[in-house]
């Protein structure tokens, strides 16, 4: 009967509102459903959050936020009274490609570039990181013509290249003198970038090199910034001097001159409409017999003398194309911490929208739940905001570690920067999907970000390292030092694998609350896993290399324990991020929240990885009580949930409608705007 | 006209059937905000929300000013005395008043037929309609007196088009009535003699809808023209100059633009510059910066941070110096500590974004009002 009057009552207010909402005043232009802001019950200081999660630069970030929120080149639109910006994805690909050139520009006349290639140091890389971030909050797009042009040209210059090529090079760059891409990648050789096919041979009558497409398979594919703009290109080729090949060199080639007309023997082709960063121009390059100066070789490994004598410090060539790899590093660092800034964007979206959207009542007439009350939403969102949160730490340190790296530094940062990349791109992805979804309907506009960004940053598990590759990288590192210390019978001492020279941690067999929450056994748990999954995979690839095989079959035969071995190094890697980042603290409220959300984190991932349980680092039982400890922590951090993603930093103008008042932002009078 | 006492004299309310016409009585100081003022103000906004017969509010002001800012003269005899806490009774109230403002659930129409300075357009600048006149001139004064455009100047500043609230914020530079409409501080021009018409068409429609007042108050407005030598001519410099991160990167920008070529313009805008206060300046451009980034409430929680810090005078006395040489000394000279932008840290900035060291000091807390209009809800 109740719900019979409720319907009357809508219906009746439904004809009142026929009169003109003139005569009726504000009343009658009452919605059914009313917007509610989500309520603020934070228990900490948010800019406090805010600072450790950022960092660092915080005035810069700022800065550039405001930069793009006054310009109509980031697109505003006005949504329920407030303004967004967002690239318009509806535009052609020609059209996001020029709005992506147009924006660079803007940002160079502001001098957001300002010291991005002639700077010195650790404050002036971490301020390049710091803006590149907020950049990629904007638009990935963006961000990656704008990487391309500093990290990986500017970046193959630095590295490679000596003081001939800085001179000439890295204040042009960083003024835009000139478009800079990075040609290594070709149609037939990606991750393998040792077995690519372009060559470049050496003319000592003219004293130049000739670079040489030879086959198809050669071409040069997915160069950013090729299929348009970019004027110059470094170029990794084989280089064969008298008749001996010496490995993978970079050569600066001129691809275009200064009006855009493409250079002669040079042959360009669009890589075309793509599933995401359509922002950015992604050419083929083939070189036919292409001459260029021979002080145009980036010569800092090595070098061919005028008369075309190879000289070359490094005599080893694994090492010397390792020194080649260096740059790649950077590229792995900015984009694992971009993952975790669009899991920020998306978690901020959907647990602001689940915290003012309700769904269905759970008594007679009663209001209906609002979507995070709900156990089951809380499980979907809050575990991976917890993730979020230690992936964060993860990408800080990483930072710290890329900027400080040293030559003692070079093997960690290489195996540090793949697991990251691999596994907090791969967050990233999944947050993106569960993000959406936990939307609904509203997690399908363009203009609410999320669904567009999981085509925008899809290419993250690819480029700079396929995921899978990478993961496989780790594993093989750590199995090398597992030998060289069994070998040596020497303690471990690198990549965080300390923890081995001790013996190996005790899990009680029956876990209490108190004991899954403490750091001592979340990194007892941790460190189990990867001891054991370590000796594990040396067990079983010694196993197969007594059977005969070579030690790359033994490898690849070994791969799902090599899997297994990668992820509990990367988590066991980031938990030791969050706890230093916990122990940088003295604010007690901080510490608070950080404990559950580590706590969430550490037992999200035992519920999650099968591991734990396949090879008994988990009975059953704990497992058991692991899971339903997993459900009180979400209603406690439940209460924390706004606070969190407040935390973030990112600005309401760069998060999307159905972040705030949506009954707003789709009103009958918005639409007519 | 009705008036309960003497005190509150200095804000008349007239009742017009649905509406209320709250008038700034004080005509001698310009209308300044009295502490008086403030709290009746408040008093008379929170009532008026709560009483259904109200239907839309009309604020303005006796005589040739709207309102000349708030009284600062009697905050700093406060500090002279050692009484700091009563200045922040006054900015906390002010502050409050704003914020009622902002998120006011029925429509305000300010009519700005005069001066328009500091705290009074913390009166009208929050509220929905804004009339400009030809006898309008607004300005944030605050740089030049030690201070910094606080009564969430920084929320409306930084929502100026491209850069202009930086300019407006950090140079005080006055506006005329078509500046202020070009800009977005005005809703609307009216020529000052259809004013009484206007008010009257108001009255009889009798509405609290925003669409209804808005139709009625553009039947008697136009769009007037920009004078020739008007700032807002000069958006593309503004924006490229008053964009720039820090202030001394402004000067720099500034600078370069005049060398490229005299103009008096830009002369007069890097005077208005230098004479300021070098630590009010390095406030003003963070807290508008910060101000882009947040909601009214946060804004407003800020400033009262930032105006604590001010008053007690822990990094610099400039805001007593300024009032000294502008409002009571007269001398127009006043001698700023530190002198100089480049004696002042990141870390003395950062002091003024602080929570205030004191025992019995509190952040602003903001009333909490459910269901507000989606207009409110959007600055939120």
């Amino acid at each position: 009967m109740e719900k019979a009057n409720f319907r009357t009552q809508i219906l009746t207010r439904h004809l009142q509102n026929r009169a003109p909402a003139a005569s009726g005043g504000a009343v009658s232009r009452a919605p059914c459903l009313s917007y509610a802001p989500p309520e603020a019950t934070a228990s900490f200081d948010v800019s406090s959050m805010r600072k450790l999660m950022d960092g660092h630069n915080l005035g810069e970030r700022d800065w550039l936020f405001n930069l793009m929120l006054q310009s109509k080149l980031f697109n505003p639109k006005l949504r329920g009274g407030r303004v967004f910006v967002a690239p318009d994805y509806n535009q052609s690909m020609e059209q996001q490609r020029e709005m992506t050139m147009k924006r660079i520009q803007y940002l160079l006349d502001r001098g957001v570039f300002e010291g991005w290639m002639t700077g010195k140091g650790i404050e002036a890389e971490m301020r390049k990181l710091a803006l590149l971030e907020v950049i990629t909050i904007f638009d990935h797009s963006l961000a990656i013509k704008i990487g391309v042009h500093f990290f990986l040209w500017g970046g193959a210059i630095q590295f490679f290249g000596t003081k001939r090529h800085h001179d000439k090079w890295l204040r042009a760059t960083e003024t835009f003198l000139m478009k800079g891409c990075f040609a290594m990648t070709e149609l037939g050789h990606g991750s393998n970038v040792r077995g690519i096919e372009t060559i470049t041979t050496y003319d000592p009558r003219t004293e130049e090199f000739i670079i040489n497409t030879p086959c198809e398979s050669a071409q040069k594919y997915w160069i950013g910034g090729a299929a348009n703009h970019a004027t110059h290109t470094v170029v990794f080729s084989q280089l064969n001097i008298e008749g001996k090949n010496e490995g993978v060199h970079a050569f600066i080639t001129q691809i275009r001159d200064s009006d855009g007309n493409i250079c002669p023997n040079i042959r360009i082709a669009d890589c075309g409409h793509k599933i995401g960063l359509n922002g950015v121009d992604n050419g083929r390059i083939w070189f036919d017999n292409v001459r260029i100066p021979r002080e145009n070789i980036l010569n800092s490994v090595a070098d061919v003398s005028s008369d075309g004598k190879y000289l070359s410090a490094i005599k080893d060539a694994d090492q010397r194309f390792g020194a080649f790899m260096a740059p790649l590093t950077s590229g792995r660092v900015t984009i694992a911490v971009s993952a975790v800034y669009m899991a920020k964007m998306s978690l901020a979206i959907a647990i602001r929208y689940s915290l003012t959207r309700r769904a269905f009542s759970i008594t007679p007439n009663g209001a209906e739940v609002l979507l995070l009350d709900y156990p089951s939403h809380q499980r979907r969102l809050l575990p991976l905001l917890a993730k979020t949160y230690a992936m964060s730490f993860a990408g800080n340190y990483l930072k710290l570690l890329y900027v400080r790296r040293t030559p003692q530094l070079i093997k960690t940062l290489h195996v540090v920067s793949s697991g990251l990349k691999a596994t907090l791109t791969w967050h990233n992805m999944r947050t993106l999907q569960e993000c959406r979804e936990a939307c609904g309907g509203q997690g399908l506009k363009t203009e609410n970000r999320i669904g567009q960004l999981k085509g925008e940053y899809d290419v993250q598990s690819t480029f700079e390292g396929d995921n899978n590759v990478l993961m496989q990288q780790v594993s093989k590192a750590l199995l090398a030092e597992y030998v060289a210390a069994k070998r040596k019978n020497k303690p471990f001492k690198e990549l965080g694998l300390e923890h081995m020279n001790k013996p190996s941690p005790t899990i009680p067999s029956r876990l209490s609350s108190s004991t899954v929450h403490s750091s001592q056994f979340q990194n007892d748990i941790f460190c189990l896993r990867e001891r054991d999954l370590l000796n594990r995979f040396a067990a079983e690839v010694s196993k197969y290399q007594a059977q005969g095989e070579s030690k790359e079959s033994a490898f690849n035969a070994s791969y799902q324990l090599a899997e297994d071995l990668g992820r509990a190094f990367t988590d066991r890697a980031i938990l030791q991020t969050f706890v230093e980042a916990e122990n940088s603290l003295t604010d007690a409220s901080l510490k608070n929240v950080l404990s559950l959300v580590r706590s969430m984190y550490v037992l999200v991932t035992l519920d999650e990885d099968p591991a734990f349980l396949r090879y008994g680092h988990l009975t059953t039982e704990n497992a058991a009580i692991v899971r339903k400890e997993v459900v009180s922590l979400c209603s406690e951090i439940r209460p924390h949930a706004l606070a969190l993603v407040d935390s973030f930093g990112i600005p309401d103008g760069f998060l999307s409608p159905i972040a705030f008042d949506w009954v707003a932002a789709n009103a009958w009078s918005a639409s007519r705007d | 006209m009705a008036s309960t006492n003497g005190e509150t004299d200095q804000v008349l309310v007239e009742e017009r059937s649905c509406g209320r016409i709250f008038m700034l009585n004080r005509p001698k100081q310009l209308n300044a905000l009295s502490a008086v003022m403030v709290s009746r103000l408040l008093e008379l906004f929170l009532s008026c929300a709560e009483d259904s017969s109200v239907k839309f509010i009309i604020v303005k002001g006796q005589g040739r000013a709207f309102c000349a800012g708030g009284d600062v003269a009697a905050v700093v005899h406060d500090i002279n005395r050692g009484n700091w806490k009563s200045g922040a009774d006054y900015f906390r109230k002010e502050f409050t008043m704003n914020y009622v403002i902002a998120t006011y659930i029925k429509p305000q129409v300010s009519i700005l037929n005069g001066i328009v300075m500091g705290g009074g357009a913390g009166v009208s600048v929050h509220g929905r309609f804004r009339i400009a006149t030809e006898k309008s001139l607004f300005a944030m004064p605050e740089t030049a007196l030690g201070l910094f455009p606080d009564i969430g100047a920084s929320y409306f500043l930084s929502r100026l088009p491209g850069f202009f609230g930086e300019y407006v914020g950090l140079t005080g530079a006055r506006l005329d009535g078509a500046e202020m409409l070009a800009c977005g501080l005005a809703t609307h021009f009216v020529q000052s003699e259809s004013l009484p018409l206007l008010e009257e068409a108001l009255v009889r429609a009798a509405s609290s809808d925003p669409v209804v007042i808005s139709s009625i108050i553009e039947q008697f407005s136009h769009a007037p023209n920009l004078k020739k030598n008007s700032a807002y001519h000069r958006l593309d410099v503004i924006n490229k100059c008053f964009s720039r991160r820090t202030v001394e990167d402004i000067f720099e920008a500034l600078e370069r633009v005049s060398a490229d070529k005299k103009d008096d313009w830009i002369s007069s805008t890097i005077q208005s510059l230098k004479k300021a206060s070098p630590m009010s300046l390095k406030i003003s451009l963070r807290s508008i910066r910060e101000g882009r980034l947040q909601g009214i409430g946060k804004c407003l929680v800020r400033e009262f941070r930032m105006v604590c810090h001010v008053m007690l005078g822990e990094v610099s006395k400039d805001f007593v110096e300024g009032c000294r040489a502008i409002l009571l000394d007269k001398d127009r000279n006043p001698k700023w500590a530190p002198s100089k932008l480049e004696s002042i840290s990141d870390e003395m900035v950062d002091r003024y974004f602080s929570k205030v060291d004191d025992a019995d000091w509190e952040d602003l807390k903001l009333p909490v009002s459910s269901r507000l209009p989606a207009y409110a809800m959007a600055k939120l």
